[in-house]
């Protein structure tokens, strides 16, 4: 066992944090308070992408055939901590690295990997994910949006919501559910469909979390073809179960977390604030939190980076970083109120946007608690 | 990182796995309803296999003793590891074992003294050890599941140890920080076995979800603290000790409530043996500063420059 950084990886990250230090713009703390779904950092991230595309910072742990440098997992989650700490300048782009681009390189068909990947890998491609609708939130698989076959085409009708990055993305993962079944996880599967295609509205969604971020998604007679289907009808469910054991633990959430909490002891220090023991416990309490998550979600890392499947430890992980969102924005609520007003600290607001998140997207803390009883303690599952 | 054991690791962690599945270390109700069992047996078996000196070889060291400590703290029955084990090597390889460890109120109730041989004071002033002699120690009843007794002052001659009294603390809070774990780990495992099998409204009480979040709940906070303690362990730095000993110690309060209010009345008896995991981790919450300590200790250490 070994739970120290080797020297290949630390100079790793600072080869990030060298890159971070020489791209971010002087006004980028300002920029990333627009989120990243905003129409402002996703432009952005068509700059920023490429550049580090071109640096070999991108797709690090990709094989090489798509562009990357199959670098261990572990460079992966590096990048992934710093760039998230520093407030993603990839925007909408880390989906495509963490989950998407892997996924079609796993079950895609030669063409549409050929006519993706790339694109992903250079830094140049705007994806969303159609996944939950109105009626079909943690219970997922209860999805009405249907794709009828039509000779060579299929036509989709529904409605999808909560859509991340909708309004400026180029292509859609979208679930529907096709052939006779009105309900179950058997009757789905996965469309990859140009979000210019006739037919497909969008709506942004104002919320707390950043403008232009969440979306309402219209599907009203679109046309796709059926080589855009990706694996075959009924098999999505398998396909999003490996892709998002991932994306549970995909954000490393507890970097910046962990930062903000630094910047905000510091300031309470530097006003004679940081000496009452309750205010430090508080802190070393946070600062607790988040180590529990970095560790907890570290352990998935290493068990990617050994070839195994993720189970109930992504769900794990995943908890523990909601506790420690959560801990550090509590902190900030109690002991520095006054940074959630005007410009009082950015970072301490970005981070609060992102954290309220955390407990509810990729599956609600709920549904992680129940998969670790039934997963991981082994308890019956429950009857109606 | 590696979260894997070497194979040295790994054989050593399966020769212990199967002693611990053994029938000395296997519940048993004790005589006379005794809130614990001190199983000389169990305890002379980890001596005798060389278990308890893993901190020295190269390949297994201080990370294989705390995580014997916490594989061992999970058994309902009690044996001496973590000061054997993990402090021994630092303060005094040659000290008699078993060992007890004075890390508070010198004059408070100390848990091992009446079976231990030596003991080793942490204290504000250093790191000190002594040979016990019978005169030393008068065994006391206690709530907790261990062999308490207190020290007579002035019956010993305490030596100073030879060694640095900051990585004797940042030790042994990651030795108690796995103890803790461990002992919550052997509770959770013995409730959720329960409540898989006990069955109220014609279902198991395990498929309840107010339950299943609960005990879902402790798992994640026993998995990390799990890891907290090996890391600290390898590291022995303060901020990472103290992690690991306040988070525990700050999550083992709703722990052990929540399983005993699972347990329900079976849970109350001498004949379940969830009190023995309970009433170790109900002292050892208070243990070197305890969580609030610990935590604000942390803080201080990490900001200290801020
Ligand atoms: C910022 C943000 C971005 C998102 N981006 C996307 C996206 O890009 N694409 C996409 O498809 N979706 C996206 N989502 C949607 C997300 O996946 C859903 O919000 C999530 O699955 C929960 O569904 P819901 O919001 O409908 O909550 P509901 O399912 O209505 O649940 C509400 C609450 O009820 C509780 N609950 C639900 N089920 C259970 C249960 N079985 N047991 C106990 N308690 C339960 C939980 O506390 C849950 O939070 C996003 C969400 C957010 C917040």
């Amino acid at each position: 066992m070994d739970f120290d950084w080797t020297e290949e990886d630390r100079a790793f990250r600072a080869r990030v944090r060298d890159f971070l230090a020489r791209e971010l713009p002087s006004d980028w703390a300002a920029l990333s308070r627009h989120g990243p779904g905003s129409k402002e950092q996703t432009e952005f991230s068509l700059e920023f992408c490429p550049k580090l595309a071109e640096a070999g910072l991108l797709v690090p742990h990709w094989p090489s055939e798509w562009g990357g440098a199959g670098r261990p997992p572990w460079e992966h989650f590096i990048l992934g901590e710093e760039m998230w700490a520093a407030g993603e300048p990839r925007g909408a782009q880390y989906m495509n690295v963490n989950w998407i681009g892997p996924t079609l390189m796993r079950f895609g068909t030669d063409e549409q990997k050929r006519r993706y990947i790339p694109q992903m890998a250079a830094g140049k491609a705007i994806w969303c994910q159609g996944f939950s609708e109105p009626n079909a939130g943690s219970d997922l698989a209860s999805l009405r949006t249907r794709a009828e076959r039509d000779g060579d085409d299929y036509v989709v009708n529904g409605q999808k919501i909560w859509t991340s990055y909708a309004g400026l993305a180029e292509h859609c993962f979208l679930l529907a559910r096709v052939g006779g079944s009105d309900k179950g996880k058997s009757g789905i599967a996965i469309f990859l469909v140009p979000m210019a295609t006739p037919g497909i509205e969008v709506r942004s969604i104002p919320s707390l979390i950043g403008h232009g971020d969440i979306h309402e998604t219209f599907l009203t007679d679109v046309r796709v073809p059926a080589s855009a289907r990706l694996g075959q009808e009924g098999e999505a469910w398998s396909i999003i179960n490996y892709s998002l054991a991932n994306e549970r633990v995909g954000i490393p959430r507890y970097e910046l977390a962990s930062r903000v909490l630094d910047g905000m002891v510091k300031e309470l220090s530097k006003r004679g604030r940081f000496s009452d023991p309750v205010t430090r416990l508080r802190a070393g309490s946070a600062s607790a939190a988040c180590e529990a998550a970095r560790i907890l979600v570290h352990r998935t890392v290493d068990k990617r980076s050994r070839g195994e499947a993720l189970g109930a430890e992504a769900s794990i992980a995943r908890v523990a970083v909601a506790e420690a969102d959560h801990a550090v924005t509590d902190f900030g609520l109690d002991y520095m109120p006054d940074a959630f007003s005007g410009d009082g600290d950015l970072a301490v607001q970005t981070h609060h946007e992102r954290a309220i998140v955390t407990g509810i997207a990729a599956g609600a803390t709920e549904i992680q608690l129940g998969m670790i009883a039934q997963r991981w303690l082994d308890l019956p599952r429950e009857v109606h | 990182m590696r979260f894997q054991p070497n194979e040295d690791q790994a054989t050593f962690l399966s020769v212990l796995d199967q002693m611990a599945e053994g029938d000395a270390a296997a519940w048993k109700t004790s005589p006379e309803w005794a809130r614990f069992e001190w199983s000389e047996t169990f305890d002379g078996m980890l001596e005798a296999n060389g278990f308890l000196d893993c901190a020295g070889e190269e390949t297994l060291g201080l990370t294989m003793a705390v995580a014997m400590t916490h594989r061992v703290a999970r058994l309902p029955v009690l044996a001496e590891c973590a000061a054997s084990a993990v402090l021994r090597p630092l303060v005094g390889p040659e000290l008699p074992r078993p060992i007890a460890v004075v890390d508070g109120d010198p004059r408070d109730a100390i848990r091992f003294l009446p079976v231990a041989r030596s003991v080793v004071h942490i204290g504000e002033g250093g790191v000190r050890r002594a040979v016990l002699n019978p005169n030393a120690v008068s065994p006391v009843d206690s709530l907790f599941a261990y062999p308490m007794g207190r020290l007579a002052a002035g019956a010993l001659e305490w030596q100073a140890a030879n060694a640095d009294p900051e990585t004797v603390r940042n030790a042994w809070r990651a030795a108690l920080a796995a103890e803790l774990g461990g002992a919550l780990k052997g509770g959770l495992d013995a409730v959720v076995a329960h409540v898989k099998e006990r069955r109220q409204f014609g279902r198991p009480l395990g498929s309840f979800q107010a339950i299943q979040h609960r005990l879902a709940g402790a798992a994640t906070r026993i998995e990390a603290a799990h890891w907290l303690a090996l890391k600290a362990a390898q590291s022995l730095d303060p901020v990472d000790a103290a992690t690991a000993l306040g988070y525990v110690q700050d999550a083992a309060t709703r722990i052990v409530n929540d399983l005993h209010q699972f347990m329900g009345a079976m849970g109350l008896t001498l004949e379940h043996p969830l009190h023995r995991w309970t009433y170790r981790a109900r002292l050892l919450r208070s243990a070197m500063g305890g969580a609030a300590g610990n935590l604000e200790d942390l803080a201080e250490r990490r900001w200290r420059a801020a």
